[in-house]
């Protein structure tokens, strides 16, 4: 009895063996596709891809001549006046941002620097106040969203490509909603006046931002188009990377000053 | 009473002049230590060189002359295989000769385009960071005339033949990555083989 049912348990831990090796090989089955470096997540491949063409075909007719046109013939300074109007016009969204992602003195100096470029900037079209001292900050609602999230950065969820827009992810295309629901001018415009106006005030800014946009990234898209193989893939590639980035110097930015602050509280305690 | 008070203070300057002492030089170590890394040295002797070039020559000389400091300072055929990935398996030896062959002439290419569109911008060559595997990152930024100065971070690796580059990550996107992505996809669009791939880049190495 002893031996038969210990060769009964040893022909059971066999077959679990088994299929254990089983299950290891299916799993590993996905490890084909494993490229060294996770792949970014892009269950929407197929539609993606489409959406991606219909913008690059849009951008070849239209946003890209008129880009050219406005790159070489607007002059320099009223090019930058007009990015840095764009900018001021983002500055409360991104003070609220830097604000939830609990940098406070990032917030502030965001608040600020709306304050100083709409009055002595005349309505944003000199950035004066980085002349003070008063640094920049590239925040967003998609940012907030990462910086708190528990994955890493480089995870936005499924890829997505949106129409003008571009690529995006499903973490960053919650934060374009977000931000557009709190920016406190569109938020203005529509309560006061009607939502025709709204959308004015929202077409125009977009439109104006996609044009100083595109002058800006043109060498880089190009560059990028021209060496390589799959343009959409690498534009995958490259814009998960950037947001990641950005991302972490959010996180690693709390992290040194949690780590200055702790050494400042060490000082006071004699 | 003030004996205590007295040695007390007397201790506590003794701890912060042995803080002093030992950060002070530490301080002037990294300093020095930064200037002598091989791995900034080299980042400062490419950037040094790529600017002579620009400056002294055009059009095919330049272009050749960049081609050299790729060559020289530049582990193209690491980083083609790194951007091969996992597929690197996959392929036969001779298939992997004329990948890399494709791939740095592609990447030479690639970067003497980028390196020909400098104009006159400074490169500020910053902290070297080592890693356990014998790699060192040097932070740097490229500071331009309009606008925030772009943060560079290159991948220095210590091969047989001395410190050679092997990424380049700009804003924190890296090339090889981004090319390791574009090449997986193209891959995995031709029925997973690697010979699309190579055909591909030798045609385009061509051109």
């Amino acid at each position: 009895m002893g031996k038969g049912s210990s060769k009964g348990k040893a022909a059971r831990v066999r077959r679990s063996a088994l299929a254990a090796v089983a299950a290891m090989a299916l799993a590993g089955g996905c490890a084909i596709r494993d490229t060294g470096s996770a792949e970014v997540w892009d269950p929407l491949e197929v539609p993606n891809r489409f959406i991606f063409s219909i913008n690059q075909a849009v951008d070849t007719i239209a946003i890209r001549p008129v880009s050219v046109l406005y790159r070489d013939w607007m002059p320099k300074p009223a090019q930058r006046s007009v990015h840095h109007a764009v900018e001021n016009l983002g500055e409360p969204v991104t003070a609220i941002n830097d604000a939830v992602q609990g940098n406070a003195h990032q917030a502030a100096t965001s608040m600020a620097r709306f304050l100083v470029n709409s009055t002595l900037g005349v309505a944003g079209l000199f950035d004066v106040a980085s002349s003070f001292g008063l640094k920049k900050s590239d925040n967003d609602a998609g940012q907030t969203i990462g910086y708190y999230a528990g994955v890493e950065p480089e995870n936005g969820g499924f890829y997505l490509v949106l129409p003008l827009i571009g690529p995006s992810n499903a973490r960053d295309a919650v934060g374009l909603v977000a931000d557009a629901a709190i920016d406190p001018f569109g938020l203005a415009i529509y309560n006061l006046s009607s939502s025709t106006a709204y959308w004015i005030y929202a077409g125009t800014r977009y439109g104006v931002t996609v044009l100083d946009t595109r002058v800006r990234t043109m060498t880089a898209l190009d560059d990028l188009q021209r060496n390589s193989l799959d343009y959409y893939a690498a534009l995958r590639s490259a814009y998960t990377q950037r947001r990641a980035e950005q991302i972490r110097q959010k996180k690693e930015k709390t992290d040194t000053r949690a780590e200055l602050e702790r050494r400042d509280n060490l000082a006071l305690v004699r | 009473m003030p004996s205590f008070v007295h040695r007390r203070i007397m201790l506590r300057l003794a701890a912060g002049a042995a803080v002093m002492a030992v950060v002070m030089p530490g301080l002037a170590v990294g300093q020095a230590a930064a200037d002598q890394d091989p791995a900034a040295q080299l980042i400062q002797q490419t950037a040094a060189r790529v600017i002579e070039l620009i400056k002294t020559r055009t059009g095919e000389a330049r272009e050749a002359g960049i081609r050299q400091v790729l060559e020289s300072d530049f582990d193209l055929d690491y980083m083609g295989r790194s951007a091969l990935g996992v597929h690197w398996n996959q392929a036969t030896p001779e298939q992997r000769k004329r990948f890399l062959k494709a791939a740095a002439s592609a990447e030479a290419h690639a970067y003497a385009e980028r390196f020909g569109r400098y104009g006159g911008q400074t490169l500020t060559v910053g902290r070297v960071t080592k890693r356990s595997n014998g790699v060192s990152i040097v932070d740097s930024k490229l500071n331009q005339s309009d606008g925030e100065p772009i943060a560079i971070q290159w991948e220095v690796r210590n091969t047989g033949q001395g410190p050679r580059i092997v990424d380049v990550k700009i804003e924190g996107v890296s090339m090889v990555m981004t090319r390791r992505s574009d090449f997986n996809s193209y891959i995995q669009n031709h029925d997973g083989k690697v010979e699309p791939l190579i055909d591909e880049l030798e045609a385009r190495a061509k051109r």
